[in-house]
Protein backbone atom coordinates (compact mmCIF):
# COMPACT_ATOMS: atom_id res chain seq x y z
CA UNK A 1 0.00 0.00 0.00
CA UNK A 2 1.24 3.28 -1.08
CA UNK A 3 2.06 5.84 1.21
CA UNK A 4 -0.24 8.74 0.12
CA UNK A 5 -3.10 6.15 -0.31
CA UNK A 6 -2.63 5.59 3.26
CA UNK A 7 -2.91 8.83 4.59
CA UNK A 8 -5.98 9.19 2.10
CA UNK A 9 -7.89 6.40 3.56
CA UNK A 10 -6.79 7.10 7.24
CA UNK A 11 -8.54 10.56 6.42
CA UNK A 12 -11.58 9.30 4.51
CA UNK A 13 -12.67 7.47 7.54
CA UNK A 14 -12.22 10.19 9.79
CA UNK A 15 -14.03 12.30 6.95
CA UNK A 16 -17.22 9.74 6.88
CA UNK A 17 -17.42 10.78 10.67
CA UNK A 18 -18.75 13.91 9.87
CA UNK A 19 -22.12 12.29 9.04
CA UNK A 20 -22.23 10.27 11.87
CA UNK A 21 -24.22 11.24 14.69
CA UNK A 22 -22.09 12.47 18.34
CA UNK A 23 -21.83 9.75 20.78
CA UNK A 24 -21.05 12.50 23.56
CA UNK A 25 -23.47 12.54 26.54
CA UNK A 26 -24.46 16.41 27.04
CA UNK A 27 -24.12 16.19 30.48
CA UNK A 28 -25.21 18.39 32.54
CA UNK A 29 -28.50 18.53 30.32
CA UNK A 30 -28.73 15.02 29.82
CA UNK A 31 -28.12 12.32 32.56
CA UNK A 32 -28.13 8.66 32.01
CA UNK A 33 -30.44 6.48 33.18
CA UNK A 34 -29.92 3.53 35.25
CA UNK A 35 -30.81 0.23 36.58
CA UNK A 36 -33.00 0.26 39.18
CA UNK A 37 -33.47 2.85 42.11
CA UNK A 38 -29.51 1.79 43.06
CA UNK A 39 -28.14 -1.34 44.71
CA UNK A 40 -29.61 -2.94 47.34
CA UNK A 41 -28.99 -5.94 48.71
CA UNK A 42 -30.75 -9.22 50.55
CA UNK A 43 -29.41 -10.25 53.89
CA UNK A 44 -31.57 -13.68 53.12
CA UNK A 45 -29.68 -14.92 50.12
CA UNK A 46 -26.72 -13.13 50.49
CA UNK A 47 -26.98 -11.87 46.56
CA UNK A 48 -27.27 -7.90 45.91
CA UNK A 49 -29.94 -6.59 43.57
CA UNK A 50 -28.27 -4.54 40.64
CA UNK A 51 -28.48 -1.02 40.68
CA UNK A 52 -25.87 2.30 40.86
CA UNK A 53 -24.15 3.00 43.60
CA UNK A 54 -24.63 6.01 44.54
CA UNK A 55 -25.30 7.95 47.81
CA UNK A 56 -26.92 5.81 50.54
CA UNK A 57 -30.32 5.92 51.59
CA UNK A 58 -31.41 4.60 55.87
CA UNK A 59 -34.58 3.23 56.26
CA UNK A 60 -35.31 4.79 60.27
CA UNK A 61 -38.18 2.25 60.48
CA UNK A 62 -35.79 -0.57 59.93
CA UNK A 63 -32.16 0.78 61.65
CA UNK A 64 -31.59 -1.18 64.69
CA UNK A 65 -28.26 0.18 65.83
CA UNK A 66 -26.61 -2.74 65.25
CA UNK A 67 -23.59 -0.96 64.01
CA UNK A 68 -22.61 -3.64 61.45
CA UNK A 69 -22.70 -1.09 58.84
CA UNK A 70 -20.02 0.93 60.30
CA UNK A 71 -17.53 -2.29 61.06
CA UNK A 72 -17.90 -3.07 57.45
CA UNK A 73 -16.52 -0.01 56.90
CA UNK A 74 -13.74 0.31 59.03
CA UNK A 75 -10.85 -1.44 56.76
CA UNK A 76 -12.48 0.15 53.97
CA UNK A 77 -12.81 4.10 53.80
CA UNK A 78 -13.98 4.35 57.98
CA UNK A 79 -16.49 7.02 56.65
CA UNK A 80 -19.33 5.61 58.72
CA UNK A 81 -20.07 6.71 62.39
CA UNK A 82 -22.79 6.20 64.71
CA UNK A 83 -24.15 8.84 66.18
CA UNK A 84 -27.31 9.79 68.47
CA UNK A 85 -30.76 10.55 66.65
CA UNK A 86 -33.86 12.51 68.88
CA UNK A 87 -36.06 9.98 67.27
CA UNK A 88 -37.72 6.83 69.73
CA UNK A 89 -37.86 3.51 67.55
CA UNK A 90 -38.72 0.84 69.47
CA UNK A 91 -36.09 -1.81 67.23
CA UNK A 92 -33.75 0.76 68.08
CA UNK A 93 -33.18 1.17 71.64
CA UNK A 94 -29.90 3.12 71.75
CA UNK A 95 -30.79 5.42 69.30
CA UNK A 96 -27.83 5.60 67.36
CA UNK A 97 -27.72 5.44 63.94
CA UNK A 98 -25.24 5.69 60.85
CA UNK A 99 -23.67 8.87 59.94
CA UNK A 100 -21.66 8.78 56.67
CA UNK A 101 -18.68 11.29 55.39
CA UNK A 102 -18.69 11.43 51.32
CA UNK A 103 -15.74 12.52 51.58
CA UNK A 104 -14.23 9.39 52.70
CA UNK A 105 -16.88 7.02 51.26
CA UNK A 106 -15.18 4.90 48.24
CA UNK A 107 -18.89 3.89 47.10
CA UNK A 108 -18.15 0.17 47.58
CA UNK A 109 -21.44 -0.72 48.75
CA UNK A 110 -20.17 -2.95 51.38
CA UNK A 111 -21.71 -1.46 54.14
CA UNK A 112 -25.18 -2.25 52.16
CA UNK A 113 -23.74 -5.79 52.33
CA UNK A 114 -23.45 -5.52 55.83
CA UNK A 115 -26.68 -4.51 57.00
CA UNK A 116 -28.85 -7.47 58.04
CA UNK A 117 -32.15 -5.27 58.34
CA UNK A 118 -32.97 -4.22 55.25
CA UNK A 119 -32.30 -0.49 56.35
CA UNK A 120 -29.23 0.70 54.18
CA UNK A 121 -29.15 0.93 50.32
CA UNK A 122 -27.92 2.67 47.98
CA UNK A 123 -29.63 5.68 45.71
CA UNK A 124 -28.60 6.58 41.99
CA UNK A 125 -27.90 10.09 43.39
CA UNK A 126 -24.45 10.57 42.47
CA UNK A 127 -23.90 14.07 42.34
CA UNK A 128 -22.99 15.27 45.96
CA UNK A 129 -20.24 17.74 45.61
CA UNK A 130 -20.62 20.75 47.77
CA UNK A 131 -18.18 23.49 48.36
CA UNK A 132 -17.23 22.94 51.83
CA UNK A 133 -16.18 19.54 53.34
CA UNK A 134 -18.54 19.73 56.49
CA UNK A 135 -21.62 19.62 53.62
CA UNK A 136 -20.36 15.86 52.80
CA UNK A 137 -20.89 14.68 56.12
CA UNK A 138 -24.89 13.12 55.53
CA UNK A 139 -26.46 13.07 58.77
CA UNK A 140 -29.15 9.93 59.43
CA UNK A 141 -32.08 12.58 58.95
CA UNK A 142 -30.10 13.61 55.49
CA UNK A 143 -29.61 9.93 54.02
CA UNK A 144 -33.46 9.23 55.04
CA UNK A 145 -34.78 11.97 52.08
CA UNK A 146 -35.09 9.99 48.83
CA UNK A 147 -33.71 11.58 46.17
CA UNK A 148 -35.22 13.07 43.27
CA UNK A 149 -33.91 12.00 40.02
CA UNK A 150 -34.64 12.71 36.22
CA UNK A 151 -32.15 10.58 34.66
CA UNK A 152 -33.20 9.69 30.98
CA UNK A 153 -30.57 9.20 28.42
CA UNK A 154 -29.65 5.32 27.19
CA UNK A 155 -27.25 4.46 24.61
CA UNK A 156 -29.16 3.94 21.54
CA UNK A 157 -27.75 1.92 18.83
CA UNK A 158 -29.07 2.56 15.06
CA UNK A 159 -27.56 2.60 11.45
CA UNK A 160 -25.85 5.91 11.79
CA UNK A 161 -24.14 4.48 14.97
CA UNK A 162 -24.68 4.91 18.71
CA UNK A 163 -25.69 7.86 20.31
CA UNK A 164 -27.17 9.51 23.97
CA UNK A 165 -30.33 10.14 23.18
CA UNK B 1 35.50 23.24 40.79
CA UNK B 2 35.65 21.43 44.55
CA UNK B 3 32.30 22.48 45.88
CA UNK B 4 30.89 19.56 47.81
CA UNK B 5 27.35 18.48 46.25
CA UNK B 6 24.52 17.34 47.93
CA UNK B 7 23.99 13.27 47.22
CA UNK B 8 22.41 11.77 44.60
CA UNK B 9 23.56 15.15 42.47
CA UNK B 10 25.74 14.60 39.61
CA UNK B 11 27.44 17.25 37.49
CA UNK B 12 28.12 16.57 33.95
CA UNK B 13 31.61 18.06 31.73
CA UNK B 14 30.83 20.37 29.30
CA UNK B 15 32.70 18.20 26.71
CA UNK B 16 31.07 14.89 27.54
CA UNK B 17 29.13 13.27 24.31
CA UNK B 18 26.90 11.66 26.55
CA UNK B 19 24.09 13.91 28.33
CA UNK B 20 21.80 12.21 30.65
CA UNK B 21 18.10 13.20 30.42
CA UNK B 22 15.48 12.80 33.29
CA UNK B 23 12.01 11.91 31.30
CA UNK B 24 9.73 12.51 34.42
CA UNK B 25 8.84 12.06 37.09
CA UNK B 26 5.73 12.65 35.05
CA UNK B 27 2.18 11.78 34.78
CA UNK B 28 1.81 10.11 31.25
CA UNK B 29 -2.24 8.93 31.37
CA UNK B 30 -1.57 6.33 34.09
CA UNK B 31 0.92 7.41 37.28
CA UNK B 32 3.63 8.37 37.82
CA UNK B 33 7.06 7.13 36.58
CA UNK B 34 10.66 8.10 35.74
CA UNK B 35 12.95 7.25 32.81
CA UNK B 36 16.85 7.85 33.26
CA UNK B 37 17.97 8.10 29.58
CA UNK B 38 21.47 8.74 28.83
CA UNK B 39 20.98 9.95 24.87
CA UNK B 40 24.53 10.44 22.35
CA UNK B 41 22.98 13.08 20.39
CA UNK B 42 19.90 11.71 19.19
CA UNK B 43 20.14 8.16 19.81
CA UNK B 44 19.77 6.68 23.47
CA UNK B 45 22.61 4.90 24.80
CA UNK B 46 21.57 3.43 27.76
CA UNK B 47 17.43 3.71 29.68
CA UNK B 48 17.07 2.90 33.57
CA UNK B 49 13.44 3.00 34.36
CA UNK B 50 12.74 4.02 37.60
CA UNK B 51 9.51 3.12 38.92
CA UNK B 52 8.25 3.63 42.57
CA UNK B 53 6.84 7.10 42.53
CA UNK B 54 3.12 5.40 43.42
CA UNK B 55 4.12 2.63 45.51
CA UNK B 56 0.71 2.25 48.20
CA UNK B 57 1.66 -0.45 49.86
CA UNK B 58 -1.08 -2.47 49.36
CA UNK B 59 0.14 -5.56 50.22
CA UNK B 60 1.09 -4.21 53.80
CA UNK B 61 -2.88 -3.02 53.94
CA UNK B 62 -4.36 -6.73 53.08
CA UNK B 63 -2.58 -7.93 56.20
CA UNK B 64 -4.58 -5.88 58.49
CA UNK B 65 -8.04 -5.71 56.90
CA UNK B 66 -10.20 -9.06 56.71
CA UNK B 67 -11.33 -11.04 53.24
CA UNK B 68 -13.48 -8.90 52.70
CA UNK B 69 -12.77 -5.63 53.43
CA UNK B 70 -9.71 -5.98 50.87
CA UNK B 71 -11.52 -6.37 47.85
CA UNK B 72 -12.00 -2.34 47.30
CA UNK B 73 -8.75 -1.21 48.31
CA UNK B 74 -7.17 -4.41 46.08
CA UNK B 75 -8.45 -3.20 42.79
CA UNK B 76 -6.98 0.77 42.93
CA UNK B 77 -3.65 -0.35 41.21
CA UNK B 78 -5.63 -0.64 37.92
CA UNK B 79 -8.95 0.97 38.07
CA UNK B 80 -9.39 0.66 34.67
CA UNK B 81 -9.11 -3.11 35.10
CA UNK B 82 -10.64 -4.22 38.20
CA UNK B 83 -12.03 -6.90 37.88
CA UNK B 84 -8.97 -8.74 36.21
CA UNK B 85 -7.08 -7.42 39.52
CA UNK B 86 -9.44 -8.92 41.90
CA UNK B 87 -9.86 -12.37 39.99
CA UNK B 88 -6.98 -14.10 41.52
CA UNK B 89 -7.41 -12.56 44.23
CA UNK B 90 -10.83 -14.21 44.89
CA UNK B 91 -9.31 -17.63 43.15
CA UNK B 92 -7.04 -17.78 45.84
CA UNK B 93 -9.47 -16.61 48.62
CA UNK B 94 -11.71 -19.26 47.55
CA UNK B 95 -9.36 -22.03 48.02
CA UNK B 96 -7.86 -20.87 50.63
CA UNK B 97 -11.43 -20.85 52.65
CA UNK B 98 -12.92 -24.36 50.30
CA UNK B 99 -15.70 -21.83 48.93
CA UNK B 100 -17.85 -23.20 45.83
CA UNK B 101 -18.74 -20.80 42.91
CA UNK B 102 -21.89 -21.26 41.67
CA UNK B 103 -21.83 -22.07 38.08
CA UNK B 104 -23.75 -18.83 36.42
CA UNK B 105 -21.52 -16.61 38.87
CA UNK B 106 -18.52 -18.25 37.37
CA UNK B 107 -19.79 -17.28 33.36
CA UNK B 108 -20.81 -13.53 34.58
CA UNK B 109 -16.98 -13.32 36.33
CA UNK B 110 -15.49 -14.15 32.72
CA UNK B 111 -18.15 -11.54 31.28
CA UNK B 112 -16.59 -9.07 33.48
CA UNK B 113 -13.47 -9.69 33.18
CA UNK B 114 -13.63 -9.73 29.61
CA UNK B 115 -15.52 -5.87 29.64
CA UNK B 116 -12.80 -5.03 31.99
CA UNK B 117 -10.30 -6.17 29.71
CA UNK B 118 -11.62 -4.48 26.81
CA UNK B 119 -12.17 -1.23 28.94
CA UNK B 120 -8.52 -1.05 29.71
CA UNK B 121 -7.42 -2.11 26.05
CA UNK B 122 -9.01 0.99 24.84
CA UNK B 123 -7.97 3.04 27.77
CA UNK B 124 -4.07 2.19 26.74
CA UNK B 125 -4.60 2.44 23.13
CA UNK B 126 -6.42 6.07 23.80
CA UNK B 127 -3.33 7.16 25.37
CA UNK B 128 -1.14 4.88 22.61
CA UNK B 129 -2.54 7.74 20.04
CA UNK B 130 -2.17 10.54 21.55
CA UNK B 131 1.52 9.27 22.59
CA UNK B 132 1.89 9.52 18.96
CA UNK B 133 0.34 12.70 18.21
CA UNK B 134 -2.51 10.86 16.77
CA UNK B 135 -5.56 12.91 18.21
CA UNK B 136 -8.48 11.22 16.91
CA UNK B 137 -7.07 7.44 18.53
CA UNK B 138 -7.34 9.15 21.65
CA UNK B 139 -10.81 10.50 20.94
CA UNK B 140 -12.22 6.97 19.37
CA UNK B 141 -11.26 4.84 21.87
CA UNK B 142 -12.27 6.87 24.73
CA UNK B 143 -15.35 7.90 23.52
CA UNK B 144 -16.45 3.79 22.45
CA UNK B 145 -15.04 3.09 25.92
CA UNK B 146 -18.04 4.34 27.14
CA UNK B 147 -20.28 1.28 25.59
CA UNK B 148 -18.05 -1.28 27.96
CA UNK B 149 -18.35 1.13 31.00
CA UNK B 150 -21.97 1.44 30.55
CA UNK B 151 -22.44 -2.35 30.90
CA UNK B 152 -20.46 -2.24 33.32
CA UNK B 153 -22.33 0.14 35.08
CA UNK B 154 -25.54 -1.81 34.44
CA UNK B 155 -23.74 -4.98 36.13
CA UNK B 156 -21.91 -3.82 39.13
CA UNK B 157 -23.40 0.16 39.99
CA UNK B 158 -20.07 1.55 39.65
CA UNK B 159 -18.59 3.28 36.03
CA UNK B 160 -14.88 2.53 37.32
CA UNK B 161 -14.09 1.38 40.40
CA UNK B 162 -16.67 -1.77 40.78
CA UNK B 163 -15.46 -3.95 43.33
CA UNK B 164 -17.75 -6.71 41.37
CA UNK B 165 -16.04 -9.74 42.24
CA UNK B 166 -16.07 -11.23 45.59
CA UNK B 167 -14.69 -14.47 47.06
CA UNK B 168 -17.95 -16.46 46.81
CA UNK B 169 -19.05 -14.99 43.16
CA UNK B 170 -20.42 -11.66 42.46
CA UNK B 171 -22.00 -9.14 44.39
CA UNK B 172 -25.08 -9.21 42.83
CA UNK B 173 -27.31 -10.69 39.67
CA UNK B 174 -27.40 -9.50 36.24
CA UNK B 175 -30.03 -6.52 35.55
CA UNK B 176 -33.44 -7.88 33.93
CA UNK B 177 -32.55 -7.76 29.82
CA UNK B 178 -28.47 -7.11 30.24
CA UNK B 179 -27.85 -10.03 27.59
CA UNK B 180 -29.56 -8.21 24.72
CA UNK B 181 -28.30 -5.05 25.73
CA UNK B 182 -24.76 -6.70 25.96
CA UNK B 183 -24.94 -8.60 22.79
CA UNK B 184 -26.21 -5.03 20.92
CA UNK B 185 -23.67 -3.18 22.17
CA UNK B 186 -20.95 -5.92 21.64
CA UNK B 187 -21.78 -6.25 18.26
CA UNK B 188 -22.18 -2.34 17.28
CA UNK B 189 -18.25 -2.17 19.18
CA UNK B 190 -16.56 -5.13 16.74
CA UNK B 191 -17.95 -3.01 14.20
CA UNK B 192 -16.21 0.47 15.39
CA UNK B 193 -13.02 -1.48 16.22
CA UNK B 194 -12.93 -2.46 12.32
CA UNK B 195 -12.80 1.18 11.78
CA UNK B 196 -9.96 1.68 13.66
CA UNK B 197 -7.37 0.21 11.05
CA UNK B 198 -7.66 2.42 8.37
CA UNK B 199 -7.18 5.45 10.91
CA UNK B 200 -4.54 4.47 12.97
CA UNK B 201 -3.28 0.83 12.28
CA UNK B 202 -3.19 0.61 8.67
CA UNK B 203 -1.81 4.80 8.68
CA UNK B 204 1.15 4.98 7.24
CA UNK B 205 2.35 7.59 9.79
CA UNK B 206 2.06 4.61 12.61
CA UNK B 207 3.47 2.16 10.95
CA UNK B 208 6.44 4.29 10.16
CA UNK B 209 7.10 4.99 13.61
CA UNK B 210 6.31 1.14 15.23
CA UNK B 211 7.33 -0.77 12.74
CA UNK B 212 10.85 -2.13 13.51
CA UNK B 213 11.31 -0.04 16.85
CA UNK B 214 12.17 -1.63 19.39
CA UNK B 215 12.12 -5.32 18.11
CA UNK B 216 12.09 -8.04 21.18
CA UNK B 217 13.24 -11.55 19.65
CA UNK B 218 11.31 -14.52 20.62
CA UNK B 219 14.36 -15.68 22.96
CA UNK B 220 14.66 -12.74 24.94
CA UNK B 221 11.39 -12.44 25.42
CA UNK B 222 11.29 -15.55 27.00
CA UNK B 223 15.03 -15.06 28.76
CA UNK B 224 13.47 -11.68 30.52
CA UNK B 225 10.44 -13.52 31.31
CA UNK B 226 7.84 -10.99 29.68
CA UNK B 227 4.35 -11.52 29.85
CA UNK B 228 1.10 -11.03 28.27
CA UNK B 229 0.48 -8.72 24.81
CA UNK B 230 4.66 -8.04 25.07
CA UNK B 231 5.42 -12.20 25.27
CA UNK B 232 2.48 -13.16 22.25
CA UNK B 233 3.78 -10.03 19.89
CA UNK B 234 7.39 -11.76 20.08
CA UNK B 235 6.03 -15.11 18.69
CA UNK B 236 5.01 -16.86 21.99
CA UNK B 237 1.80 -18.36 22.26
CA UNK B 238 1.35 -18.03 25.79
CA UNK B 239 -2.07 -16.99 27.50
CA UNK B 240 -2.98 -18.05 31.26
CA UNK B 241 -6.88 -18.62 29.85
CA UNK B 242 -5.62 -21.42 27.61
CA UNK B 243 -2.80 -22.56 29.43
CA UNK B 244 -4.19 -22.54 32.85
CA UNK B 245 -7.56 -22.19 32.31
CA UNK B 246 -9.32 -20.36 35.60
CA UNK B 247 -13.29 -20.74 36.33
CA UNK B 248 -15.05 -21.51 32.57
CA UNK B 249 -12.57 -20.73 30.33
CA UNK B 250 -11.91 -24.17 28.68
CA UNK B 251 -15.77 -23.54 28.09
CA UNK B 252 -15.39 -20.96 26.14
CA UNK B 253 -14.35 -20.34 22.26
CA UNK B 254 -11.36 -17.96 21.53
CA UNK B 255 -8.32 -17.84 20.36
CA UNK B 256 -4.26 -16.57 21.42
CA UNK B 257 -3.66 -14.06 19.40
CA UNK B 258 0.19 -13.91 18.49
CA UNK B 259 2.43 -12.45 16.10
CA UNK B 260 6.17 -12.92 15.12
CA UNK B 261 7.64 -9.59 14.76
CA UNK B 262 8.23 -7.99 18.06
CA UNK B 263 8.17 -4.82 17.42
CA UNK B 264 6.23 -1.55 18.87
CA UNK B 265 3.73 -2.03 15.71
CA UNK B 266 3.08 -6.13 16.81
CA UNK B 267 2.68 -4.38 20.67
CA UNK B 268 0.64 -2.46 19.83
CA UNK B 269 -1.81 -4.75 17.11
CA UNK B 270 -2.05 -7.76 19.61
CA UNK B 271 -4.28 -5.74 22.07
CA UNK B 272 -6.08 -4.75 19.65
CA UNK B 273 -6.97 -8.15 17.91
CA UNK B 274 -7.13 -8.93 21.26
CA UNK B 275 -10.70 -7.37 21.67
CA UNK B 276 -11.88 -9.47 19.27
CA UNK B 277 -11.11 -12.44 20.92
CA UNK B 278 -12.75 -10.41 23.92
CA UNK B 279 -16.35 -10.17 22.46
CA UNK B 280 -16.00 -13.41 21.00
CA UNK B 281 -15.71 -14.56 24.62
CA UNK B 282 -18.82 -12.23 25.86
CA UNK B 283 -20.70 -13.84 23.05
CA UNK B 284 -19.97 -17.34 24.04
CA UNK B 285 -20.12 -16.85 27.52
CA UNK B 286 -23.54 -15.18 27.29
CA UNK B 287 -24.63 -18.05 25.45
CA UNK B 288 -23.59 -20.94 27.60
CA UNK B 289 -24.45 -19.20 30.88
CA UNK B 290 -27.43 -20.99 33.56
CA UNK B 291 -30.21 -18.99 32.69
CA UNK B 292 -31.13 -18.98 36.72
CA UNK B 293 -29.47 -19.98 39.64
CA UNK B 294 -27.69 -17.77 42.32
CA UNK B 295 -24.30 -16.03 41.99
CA UNK B 296 -22.93 -15.96 44.95
CA UNK B 297 -22.09 -18.45 48.08
CA UNK B 298 -22.99 -16.86 51.90
CA UNK B 299 -20.24 -16.67 53.39
CA UNK B 300 -20.12 -16.85 57.31
CA UNK B 301 -19.21 -13.42 58.92
CA UNK B 302 -15.62 -12.57 59.06
CA UNK B 303 -14.49 -16.45 57.55
CA UNK B 304 -10.68 -17.89 58.59
CA UNK B 305 -8.21 -19.54 56.56
CA UNK B 306 -6.26 -22.16 57.78
CA UNK B 307 -2.73 -22.36 57.69
CA UNK B 308 -2.35 -22.69 53.95
CA UNK B 309 -0.97 -20.70 51.23
CA UNK B 310 -2.24 -20.35 47.20
CA UNK B 311 -1.02 -18.93 44.61
CA UNK B 312 -3.48 -17.85 41.72
CA UNK B 313 -2.97 -16.45 38.35
CA UNK B 314 -5.04 -14.89 35.71
CA UNK B 315 -4.72 -13.00 32.52
CA UNK B 316 -5.11 -9.82 33.11
CA UNK B 317 -4.74 -6.55 30.31
CA UNK B 318 -1.28 -6.34 31.13
CA UNK B 319 -0.59 -10.54 31.14
CA UNK B 320 -0.27 -12.91 34.07
CA UNK B 321 -1.27 -11.33 37.30
CA UNK B 322 -0.53 -13.64 40.17
CA UNK B 323 -1.82 -13.44 43.93
CA UNK B 324 0.10 -15.17 46.28
CA UNK B 325 -2.01 -15.38 49.89
CA UNK B 326 -0.69 -16.97 53.15
CA UNK B 327 -3.57 -17.51 55.97
CA UNK B 328 -3.03 -18.51 59.39
CA UNK B 329 -6.24 -19.04 61.04
CA UNK B 330 -7.35 -15.79 61.37
CA UNK B 331 -9.78 -13.38 59.58
CA UNK B 332 -6.60 -11.37 57.59
CA UNK B 333 -4.79 -13.01 55.42
CA UNK B 334 -0.87 -13.47 57.08
CA UNK B 335 0.30 -12.32 53.58
CA UNK B 336 -0.72 -10.94 50.56
CA UNK B 337 1.83 -10.78 47.25
CA UNK B 338 1.14 -9.44 43.96
CA UNK B 339 2.41 -10.09 41.08
CA UNK B 340 1.60 -7.96 38.58
CA UNK B 341 2.45 -8.19 34.59
CA UNK B 342 3.50 -4.34 34.18
CA UNK B 343 6.72 -4.82 36.72
CA UNK B 344 7.54 -7.47 34.26
CA UNK B 345 7.78 -5.98 31.28
CA UNK B 346 9.10 -3.33 32.30
CA UNK B 347 12.42 -5.14 32.56
CA UNK B 348 12.31 -4.84 28.65
CA UNK B 349 13.12 -1.17 28.37
CA UNK B 350 16.32 -1.05 29.00
CA UNK B 351 17.26 -3.60 25.95
CA UNK B 352 14.11 -2.23 23.99
CA UNK B 353 15.49 1.63 23.75
CA UNK B 354 19.11 0.80 23.32
CA UNK B 355 20.18 2.24 20.31
CA UNK B 356 16.98 3.74 19.81
CA UNK B 357 16.20 7.26 18.27
CA UNK B 358 15.08 9.83 21.35
CA UNK B 359 11.64 10.35 19.63
CA UNK B 360 10.87 6.50 19.68
CA UNK B 361 10.97 6.55 23.56
CA UNK B 362 7.17 6.57 23.69
CA UNK B 363 6.50 4.76 20.85
CA UNK B 364 8.08 1.87 22.18
CA UNK B 365 7.49 2.64 26.78
CA UNK B 366 3.68 2.70 25.63
CA UNK B 367 3.87 -0.77 23.79
CA UNK B 368 5.11 -2.09 26.99
CA UNK B 369 1.59 -2.47 28.28
CA UNK B 370 2.98 -0.54 31.56
CA UNK B 371 0.91 0.52 33.79
CA UNK B 372 3.39 2.55 36.59
CA UNK B 373 0.64 2.29 39.08
CA UNK B 374 0.25 -1.37 39.09
CA UNK B 375 3.97 -2.44 38.71
CA UNK B 376 4.22 -0.23 42.18
CA UNK B 377 1.03 -1.64 44.27
S1 LIG C 1 -19.99 2.40 50.44
FE1 LIG C 1 -18.06 1.50 51.19
S2 LIG C 1 -16.82 3.26 51.74
FE2 LIG C 1 -18.92 4.03 51.54
S3 LIG C 1 -19.75 3.96 53.59
FE3 LIG C 1 -20.26 2.00 52.62
S4 LIG C 1 -18.59 0.59 53.17
FE4 LIG C 1 -17.90 2.67 53.59
S1 LIG D 1 -27.98 0.63 58.91
FE1 LIG D 1 -28.17 -1.58 59.16
S2 LIG D 1 -26.12 -2.26 59.78
FE2 LIG D 1 -26.18 -0.05 60.06
S3 LIG D 1 -26.76 0.23 62.21
FE3 LIG D 1 -28.67 0.31 61.01
S4 LIG D 1 -29.42 -1.80 61.01
FE4 LIG D 1 -27.27 -1.90 61.68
Amino acid sequence: MSTAGGIIRALNSGIKHLAIRRFTLRYPEQKLKFVGDGFQFNPETGVGIAGLRGRHILYHEHCTGCQLCSVACEGIAEAIGMVKVNETWKQNKKAIMPQIDYGKCVFCGLCVDACPFYALYMTNDYELSSFTKSALIYTPAQLAIKPKISQDVEIKIDDRGATHG
Amino acid sequence: MTTQLPPGIQLEKIDDRIMTLNVGPQHPGSGHMRLIIKVDGDYIVSCDPDPGYVHRGEEKMAEYRNYIQNVPHLERPVIHDSSNILYPYCLAVEELLGIEVPERAKYVRVIAAELNRCIYTLYWLAIYGIFLGHSTMFMWPAGDRELFIDLLEAMSGARVTHAYLVPGGVRNDLPANFEERCLRQVDYFEKRLKEYQAVFYKNPILISRTEGTGILSRTDAIRLGTTGSVLRASGVNFDIRKKEPYDVYENLDFETVVMKEGDSYARSYVPYLEMFESCRIIRDAIRKMPKSGSVRTKLKPNPKGGNEEVYKRVESGRGALGYYVVSNNRPEPYRVKISVGSFRNLICMPYLLKGELLGNMPAVYWSLNYWPVEADR
